[in-house]
């Protein structure tokens, strides 16, 4: 069994690094380092994203099929190390000014980073594991990572032992899935659960790694922790949330899915659906009532996510691609829209309150017409590139004989519209209130600017976005 | 011109104005109205072409994976229609630049207009339904923004806002209906629908489709129930309101079923939706509008009506129908227009809207007046006039229609619309124009320049001729109404005269009836007043406010922060999820017969089903469900005896010891109950839960193990293989020190790094404010006399040596029989912790020589040595080697490396364990333990009691 280790060559970078950095912030500066190792790790992260990227089109193999480097592999992780590179670029003036800067934070980043780039190449279930592991346990730790307030602790306490219960859940179908296929490999468990019928147990394992798996892209109704979390997190940690490990996530169900169960389509795609119709009602209807825009954008995501569902429900290549391409645009417009978040403050300290934002087109137009932009692109409005994306997702199901889901999905989105449209309605028409200042340092004001214009000019060709995902859909579904 | 550019003109156009304001208004206007004029001119260039009857096509490839093409094509709807929309613009933006004031920034206004007018034209032309979403959308938007466009004033923020809900909602429902539509035809071309009327009328989603598309149409359209929108966008600048609300955007819905007749009309489910929400639009919003005393909220109401008679006529499905629909957009796009801009012109010179504060311009604007006056007649079918034309035939079709059987439904209907409608347009002329000259104007009124009168002027003599000439217009109607129907057209003739039928008598009661209902309006204006009514605003923040504190509710019943609620859900859905699966699954035959239960486990089973119901019921003394743990330990420990596996259960045992311990020690420092926080209600539900999950992972258990597994188990290769490969004949040991010798090493560390952040917590802890509390504490109960029995300690005393030997045996058998260094430093570790506990902490700490960090450090190492050790004999770390020894005095015995890495396991985990009680002990000792300096000792403060 050859290790080759070349093929996973990027995450040892990163874990190298994170290790050196450790020890070197320890023993010198602490926290005094955190600017400066925000910067590095984010550069690091690009760099890596940008190696990731530009790999060669061919699929390697590592570890005797433990890890897989295909093209899917390669797309999800250099969108998860950009988003990531981004939202820690966002955060650092952020944090510093909040005295929120610890040094283990772009480090913890980016642990979580290498985690979910395993999660995304995993060929096997452990391997798999441990990737998503990684990723969560970094990921609780950044939660609480303001010690002393109580919200915030009480987030990664939420989110720590709901996400332990789902990852044992998940460990136990993982078990089950073993003791029916007799090998934790994706092309073992294939075979094992061949085209027809499959095995009670086997099944059961596929219920239950797909119910783990589904609480960490916060589908309904395994999305309870993520109102509390958004909330209760520090700001940069929650666009951090929602972005990086969301793409990471889904692209690790779609690899189990399409790579383990591939064969059973039909097992797995009523439970999809059922998750994507439960996650976009609900993330819709429960955020027409949200006043914060933490939890708005909270149940927005799980909203979204019902959508990403969508696509991968369809079971198709096309559905695959559907689904990475709304997850680039997701991420994108989910940046663009922290980026505003972040500036969001009165006399220092943070608003939340959407009421804030009232008449504020009079005092920055153009940063309220990128958020208009913005805003009316999560809502799916034509011809912003967020139509795009959800269009995708819906010809995805309609062509795999989903119409019925495609329906409701697009009832979803008229109730979702309502909410980012209330908040344009703010912006432009409410009434006048006391004011916000949304200074923010000129990294957030670019990244605003930078993804509000994608949603304009993506329009002409989506960035050639489509033809990277179609690529990377058909390295995985074969 | 390619069709392309004439779509994309209006936008590239859009540009120019916010550039060419530096240069002032008027070449700002003029520049925008070039861009216009020249489109329109391109439009023209094809109009030849759709004469002869051809359909004029633009195709590109945009987005092929999504079946997003832009294509455009041309034929005589869509040539109406982008007429339409590009020469009333042309009027518009003349009127417009007259009519804005110097303070109004008039760069962005045009700005505003040509992208509407952009995406307006992108409806029409559209051939592929998707880019016909797109446009559909951008005119949402920039409607949004045109409405929006005078901010200071409230009603146009709740205006732009109940705008944009609707329409944009509507919208997204019609991607659904296209969407299906697309699906069933196959093609998202419009052609090629167009062609597939059979398919799409006999498919069995003909009606979601329809139903989804009526909704973008009618709350475009402002049918009823959505017509309360369109009077609050009335707020925007009157040029906004001519254009958008009269001639084009609320046209686009008329448009779109236009559009879509030949594939979806001729139903009855069409007939019955379409005609019947058209019939009781025209009806209640001619009602209304004769109430309104705004002068654009009453136009708008009438709007409304006229759209509603529109949509009743193509909803009857007939070929006539849709020829006097055709005829009536017409009609009305030119009437409505002029109507509206004399509206601004008023509102324009005498600062008020308001028809109570007006009259008697009739002398003071005579021009207005005049052209007010054409047109308004004309809206209320007065012959001569172009209105009277398209209302006789749609009061042709009406009065021989049948309506569920019923005819006189329609007939009826239809005459009190146009009643109401004739009594409207009556007032606007009598109550604006007619009466005395008032003193009380806002300001002083005169007739505006011609600039501003141009536009409604032109119209106005439209309005005439082709009322006078109707046969004019014929061409037009012809060919709009043949792309309409997509066949052949009826026979029919555009005429004035068409002698005495029931048309007539039904125009001349309406007209009758029209101004003895304006004699009437005092009094019945009143009786309007009093009478309670729906007021749609209030109704929409009703909506809106009850849809957000609806929502609220939900959230705060699903989110309400409990962890035990979300615990709940997450369980009721993966059982719901494993029902699912054992519902859908394949079940197969159980192959193995169930093993007769024995006596023991039977009283095993029962002993762990008490301890682990008792441990719910009294989980909340935390002693008592500590000591319930134990006893589940236990049984599960004896259970692995039974089962035949002592290695399994000499760990489990010395886990359950030291784990008990320690979490004694931690309950020092907690209170003795857990606070009681759920009703008896959540207990009995989350108990409901319980039992039923456990119920469910039992039964799963159980169906897998009658089952016979898929393969073989890897136990029988591990039993080949133990002890050719690893030299020894305890498996499970073989298996932690070789077969997966690199995940016991990892083990290793991981327990060494839990106790050193146990210890660092401690550290950290004891530095911390936590300080004072700690030595402030004050236990609750009183400490037990005799805190060191003379008993226990003598006989941990005595026993410490055994023990110690006991665990060197464990250690060194290990390899092949029950034991290991996992299990002797468990040994070993409680030997030292009883010390600890029998004679105090001060006494044991006394004695320690070695720090227990050295002892995790060490075991760790050496476990690393050894499996370095491999490398030197060129194989992979931790491969284990072993061999015989004899030594004469005693018998031979074996080696195996993997003793070496057994010790490290041994040191390791007898450090953890000792280092995390060690820290433990500390905070005890802070919070005020008192150790005596002698053992056995006697407390002297006790009292006797």
């Amino acid at each position: 069994m050859s290790y080759n280790l070349s093929v996973i060559l990027p995450e040892i970078v990163i874990s190298v690094y994170v290790m050196g950095a450790l020890l070197v912030a320890v023993y010198t500066g602490k926290d005094k380092l955190g600017p400066a190792l925000v910067w590095i790790t984010s550069a690091l992260l690009a760099i890596c994203g940008l190696w990731v990227a530009f790999s060669t089109g061919e699929t390697h193999i590592a570890f005797g099929g433990m890890i897989i480097d295909d093209a899917f592999a390669r797309f999800a992780k250099a969108v998860t190390l950009f988003s990531a590179a981004a939202i820690l670029l966002m955060s650092e003036g952020y944090m510093a000014r909040r005295g929120l800067l610890r040094f283990e934070y772009p480090l913890l980043v980016a642990l979580a980073s290498v985690g979910m780039m395993v999660m995304v190449s995993a060929g096997d279930l452990m391997a798999l594991y441990m990737g998503l592991e990684l990723q969560s346990l970094s990921v609780y730790v950044i939660a609480a990572l303001r010690r002393d307030s109580i919200r915030s602790t009480e987030a990664g306490l939420k989110y720590f032992v709901l996400g332990s219960l789902s990852s044992g859940l998940l460990l136990y179908g993982a078990s089950l899935t073993y003791g029916f296929a007799g090998t934790t490999l994706f092309p073992g468990i294939i075979e094992a659960a061949g085209a027809g019928r499959i095995p009670l147990g086997l099944l059961f394992g596929l219920v239950f790694v797909a119910a783990g798996m589904a609480f960490k892209i916060s589908a309904a109704p395994f999305h309870m922790w993520t109102p509390d979390v958004y909330e209760g997190s520090p700001t940069p940690v929650t666009a951090f949330f929602a972005t990086a490990p969301k793409v990471a996530a889904t692209a690790m169900i779609a690899r189990v899915l399409f790579d383990a169960f591939g064969g059973v389509v039909a097992d797995w795609q009523q439970i999809l659906a059922f998750l994507s119709v439960v996650s976009m009602f609900l993330g819709g209807i429960a955020a027409i009532g949200q006043r914060n825009i933490k939890r708005l954008m909270a149940y927005s995501s799980i909203a979204h996510m019902g959508y990403a569902l969508m696509g991968l429900a369809a079971g198709t290549p096309f559905g695959v691609q559907s689904m990475l391409v709304y997850m680039v645009i997701y991420v994108v417009m989910n940046v663009g829209t922290f980026a505003f978040i972040l500036t969001m403050e009165r006399a220092g300290t943070p608003v939340t309150d959407i009421r804030a934002l009232n008449m504020y087109s009079r005092a920055e137009p153009l940063r309220a017409l990128a958020m208009l932009v913005l805003l009316f692109s999560l809502a799916g409005v034509p011809p912003l590139v967020g139509f795009f994306a959800k269009f995708y997702v819906l010809s995805a199901a309609v062509q795999a004989g989903l119409g019925w889901l495609a329906v409701l999905g697009v009832i979803a989105a008229v109730i979702n519209a309502f909410y980012y449209i209330r908040i344009v309605y703010y912006m432009y028409f409410g009434e006048e209130g006391e004011g916000l200042e949304t200074q923010g340092s000129p990294v957030l004001w670019g990244f605003l600017m930078v993804s509000a214009a994608a949603m304009v000019l993506g329009v002409v060709n989506l960035f050639g976005i489509e033809a990277m995902a179609e690529a990377a859909a058909a390295s995985l579904v074969l | 011109m390619s069709l392309f550019l004439i779509v994309a003109l209006p936008f590239i156009g859009a540009l120019v104005p916010g550039l060419m304001i530096q240069a002032g208004r008027r070449a700002c206007a003029l520049a925008t109205l070039s861009v216009t004029a020249l489109a329109f001119i391109g439009l023209m260039t094809h109009v030849p072409a759709v004469l002869r009857g051809e359909v004029v096509q633009a195709r590109v490839e945009w987005l092929p994976a999504l079946g997003l093409d832009a294509n455009f094509f041309l034929d005589g709807l869509g040539l109406l229609f982008a007429g339409l929309i590009l020469g009333i613009g042309l009027l518009i933006i003349i009127y417009a630049r007259y009519y804005l004031s110097r303070e109004d920034p008039m760069g962005q206004f045009y700005a505003y207009l040509l992208l509407f007018q952009g995406a307006m034209v992108g409806i029409v032309l559209s051939d592929n339904i998707l880019l016909l979403l797109v446009f559909w959308e951008l005119t949402s938007l920039s409607s949004f923004l045109l409405i929006g466009y005078w901010k200071h004033l409230p009603e146009g923020r709740q205006g732009a806002r109940m705008a944009l809900a609707v329409t944009g909602g509507g919208g997204l429902a019609m991607i659904a209906g296209m969407l299906i539509l697309g699906e069933i035809a196959g093609s998202y071309d419009l052609t090629v629908i167009l062609q597939n009327r059979e398919a799409i009328q006999s498919s069995e989603l003909y009606m979601p489709a329809l139903i989804l598309i009526l909704l973008g149409a009618f709350t475009k359209s402002a049918q009823f129930p959505f017509h309360f929108w369109l009077p609050h966008a009335m707020a925007a600048p009157t040029p906004v309101s001519a254009y958008l609300h009269s001639a084009t955007m609320v046209k686009a819905g008329l448009f779109l079923m236009a559009r879509m007749w030949p594939v979806l009309a001729g139903t009855d489910a069409w007939f019955y939706i379409v005609a019947t929400t058209g019939l009781v639009t025209m009806v209640i919003a001619a009602v209304i509008a004769l109430f309104k005393d705004d002068l654009k909220a009453l136009l708008a109401f009438s709007t409304v009506s006229h759209l509603g008679l529109i949509t009743m006529l193509l909803g009857l499905g007939t070929g006539m129908g849709a020829v006097a629909a055709v005829f009536h957009i017409i009609n009305h796009a030119t009437f409505k227009a002029a109507l509206f801009m004399t509206a601004g012109i008023i509102d324009h010179e005498t600062h008020t809207r308001d028809i109570k504060r007006l009259g008697g311009l009739r002398k003071l604007m005579p021009a207005t007046f005049v052209i007010a006056t054409i047109t308004a007649l004309s809206m209320a079918g007065i012959p001569l006039l172009n209105g009277f034309l398209s209302k006789e035939m749609m009061l042709y079709e009406a009065s021989h229609t049948p309506w569920a059987g019923s005819y006189w439904v329609v007939p009826v209907l239809a005459t009190v619309g146009a009643l109401f409608s004739a009594a409207y347009s009556f007032r606007y002329i009598w109550h604006v124009f007619f009466g005395p000259v008032r003193k009380d104007y806002p300001s002083k009124p005169h007739d505006p320049g011609f600039g501003m009168l141009a536009s409604p002027a032109f119209l106005s003599v439209l309005v005439v001729l082709i009322g006078i000439m109707p046969s004019l217009a014929e061409p037009l109607v012809r060919l709009t109404a043949a792309a309409v129907i997509g066949g052949e057209l009826p026979e029919f003739h555009l005429q004035l005269w068409h002698g005495v039928n029931a048309a007539l008598v039904m125009s001349i009661i309406a007209v009758v009836g029209g101004v003895i209902l304006l004699a009437l309006h005092r009094p019945l204006d009143r009786a309007w007043i009093a009478a309670p009514r729906p007021e749609a605003k209030i109704i929409f923040d009703a909506v809106v406010e009850g849809a957000a504190s609806g929502s609220r509710w939900l959230t705060d019943r699903l989110h309400d922060g409990a962890l035990t609620r979300y615990a709940a859900i997450f369980t009721v859905t993966v059982l719901a999820l494993a029902v699912h699966a054992y519902l859908t699954g394949g079940i197969s035959r159980p192959t193995r017969a169930m093993m007769p239960p024995g006596v023991v486990p039977t009283i095993g089973w029962a002993m762990l089903l008490i301890a682990a119901g008792c441990l719910v019921a009294f989980h909340r003394r935390r002693l008592v469900a500590l000591v319930l743990m134990a006893i589940v330990g236990l049984v599960v420990s004896v259970g692995f005896v039974y089962l035949s596996a002592p290695d399994l259960a000499l760990t489990q045992i010395s886990v359950e010891v030291v784990t008990i311990i320690l979490l004694l020690l931690a309950l020092n420092f907690l209170p003795k109950t857990t606070p009681s926080e759920s009703s008896v209600a959540r207990r009995v539900r989350d108990g409901g839960i319980a039992v039923v999950a456990g119920l469910g992972a039992g039964a799963l258990i159980y169906a897998l193990l009658v089952r016979d597994f898929a393969f073989p188990t890897i136990s029988e290769y591990h039993l080949a293989n133990s002890y050719k490969g690893g030299g020894g004949t305890n498996v499970v040991n073989v298996i932690l020190v070789d077969f997966r010798g690199f995940d016991t090493f990892g083990e290793i560390i991981v327990l060494g790094i839990a106790a050193l952040v146990i210890y660092a917590l401690t550290e950290a802890l004891l530095s911390s404010p936590v300080r004072a509390r700690l030595l402030a504490w004050t236990d609750e109960s009183p400490d037990a006399g005799d805190a060191h029995p003379m008993m226990m300690v003598v006989v941990t005393r005595v026993m410490l040596p055994v023990v110690l030997m006991v665990g060197v045996y464990i250690l060194l058998r290990g390899h092949n029989d029950p034991g290991g260094g996992f299990i002797a430093g468990l040994i070993v570790a409680i030997a030292v912790v009883m010390q600890y506990m029998a004679s105090g902490f001060a006494w044991a700490e006394a004695r320690q020589r070695y720090p227990y960090h050295g002892a995790i450090g060490a075991g760790v190492l050496i476990a690393g040595l050894t499996g370095i050790g491999a490398w030197f004999a060129g194989e992979p770390f931790l491969t284990s080697a072993y061999g015989y020894i004899h030594l004469p005095p005693i018998e031979e015995f074996e080696w195996a490396t993997a003793m070496g890495f057994d010790l490290g396991v041994f040191l390791t985990v007898v450090g953890a364990v000792l280092l995390s009680l060690q820290s433990f002990s500390r905070i005890a000792r802070r919070s005020g333990d008192r150790v005596s300096a002698h053992p056995m000792d006697i407390d002297p403060s006790r009292e006797e009691c």
